[in-house]
């Protein structure tokens, strides 16, 4: 399942940005998310959806180019949370 | 440079007493305190002034990722600055070549810092914990907003970081580096760790339940310290020529700007010291101790401090002490550090601009080793004040004095 729909909720809850005005093929830094703020809102992503994502792709621009990295940090465990289950 | 001097143009802060400088100055000539309890949740009780600021007006929420709440009010208070000066079109690139930035910031983004040690228990930091900490990133926070392309610096001179980046704004324009300066300062540090820490360092007010208000009395027989501030002050500098032939009103002329090291203790003042940065100033400005009317003190209220100051006081001004009236505004708006200077300066400009002096509060009985000629409350009135000085006095031992003349 994409996470696309998640990620456009995160979006309009933490910045008050309506789904609409983002279109999920459009650049996110045109829409004023700098490598900063992306920086910021990856680490916003991996907290709300108790995720860790890999270092993406400085090229990554869209929303849908971030929901395939979310969609694929969820579909393999996170190497600290494996460690954590073996601790378990 | 024009021979008129340097004019102040604009006036934009964000403080305890509010945004509007002219509100902020009423509500200091009628004694108001914004000193309250805060952090009931620490150990010692503890106290402060805190601003209440909406970032909302200058940043949506996506511009305020990695933007700590001290580069939040000191673009809002260089934007309410531009503003006040006639100055909120767009310049050009030539001329934002020729415009300046100099900014006094002792802490830099405190509550980021303390995010960052309180994530890092749990392994988690913020990532942009570094820009949003970093001194520097008030000022260029404002340049990046204006395109200012001069010389955007930051001067971390603890109490007295404000105070000295306006005198540098004022070097700058009177050797002509620069055509327009936005000088001033901010600070907000106001959060559990930093609170703390000047705890730890017994310079702050104790007070009884009740009397926070009152906690902060300079120069008083009974003072006890003084409480922390936070906020942002800038002035629109300006050559007074330029000024005028753009038609653009003058509050005051910053005649006077002097600086000098104790060098002899970190945190202990000296008041031959203080004296060099007084008497450089009013030498900067040509004017002898007795023409200026009015000094807005350091005055942190500390048992040590407010008698040297006193002592530099009378070093400089000798006979004609008497009648100057002093008056320290931090009983009022707390200290607010590498803002003070700034804030302080703005409030010194419109004790000239409004010819009224706001009182030095909460003394009901006068130190004996502070004899100075304190503005009483409902002694506020200053016809014909012609000059008037600000003083600020760092740890380091970093001196500065500045001097404001009548337009």
């Amino acid at each position: 399942m994409s996470s696309l729909k998640e990620l456009q909720d995160l979006i309009q809850d933490k910045y008050g940005i309506d789904p609409a005005e983002l279109d999920p093929g459009a650049s996110m830094r045109d829409k004023g998310f700098d490598s900063l703020a992306l920086a910021e809102f990856l680490f916003e992503i991996e907290d709300r959806l108790h995720i860790t994502l890999p270092d993406p792709d400085p090229e990554m621009d869209t929303l849908e180019q971030l929901a395939a990295l979310v969609d694929r940090a969820r579909a393999q465990p996170a190497p600290q949370q494996q460690k954590q289950q073996r601790v378990a | 440079m024009s021979r008129q001097g340097i004019a102040v143009t604009g006036l934009g802060l964000v403080s305890p007493h509010g945004q509007s400088p002219d509100a902020v100055f009423d509500a200091l000539l009628r004694g108001e305190s914004a000193i309250r309890p805060v952090f009931p949740e620490l150990a010692k009780p503890a106290l402060a002034a805190t601003a209440a600021f909406d970032p909302a007006p200058w940043f949506n929420k996506l511009q305020l990722a990695g933007v700590d709440r001290v580069s939040q009010m000191a673009v809002a208070a260089a934007e309410l600055a531009l503003g006040d000066a006639g100055l909120d079109e767009p310049w050009d690139e030539a001329q934002g070549e020729r415009i300046g930035i100099y900014v006094g910031c002792g802490m830099g983004g405190a509550a980021a810092l303390e995010a960052a040690y309180r994530g890092g228990a749990t392994g988690r930091v913020p990532p942009l914990t570094i820009p949003a900490f970093m001194p520097n990133a008030p000022a260029s926070h404002i340049a990046m907003r204006r395109k200012v392309l001069g010389p955007v610096l930051t001067y971390s001179v603890a109490c007295a970081s404000s105070a000295i980046a306006i005198a540098e704004a004022a070097r700058a324009l009177e050797s002509g580096e620069v055509d327009l300066a936005i000088a001033g300062g901010s600070e907000a540090l106001i959060v559990p760790g930093v609170m703390m820490a000047w705890q730890a360092m017994q310079t702050l007010a104790s007070a009884e339940p009740g009397q926070a208000a009152s906690a902060v009395r300079p120069f008083a027989a009974d003072r006890s310290g003084f409480a922390l501030g936070e906020g942002a002050a800038f002035l629109i500098l300006e050559p007074a020529g330029r000024a005028a032939s753009r038609g653009a009103r003058s509050y005051a002329r910053l005649s006077g700007w002097g600086s000098s090291c104790d060098a002899s203790h970190l945190t202990k003042p000296d008041a031959a010291g203080q004296a060099r940065a007084l008497r450089a100033a009013l030498r900067k400005a040509g004017l002898a101790p007795g023409q200026v009317g009015y000094c807005n003190a350091h005055g942190t209220a500390t048992r040590v401090g407010d008698p040297i100051e006193c002592e530099a006081l009378a070093l400089v001004w000798g006979d004609a002490l008497a009648q100057l009236r002093v008056s320290s505004t931090k009983a009022l708006h707390g200290h607010l550090l590498g803002a003070a200077g700034a804030l302080e300066a703005l409030i010194t400009v419109l004790a000239l601009h409004r010819q009224a002096l706001p009182p030095n509060m909460h003394v009901d009985e006068p130190d004996p080793a502070c004899a100075l000629n304190l503005v009483r409350p409902g002694e506020s009135a200053a016809p014909g004040l012609g000059a008037a000085v600000s003083s600020s006095f760092a740890f380091g031992g970093t001196n500065a004095a500045l001097v404001f003349q009548r337009s």
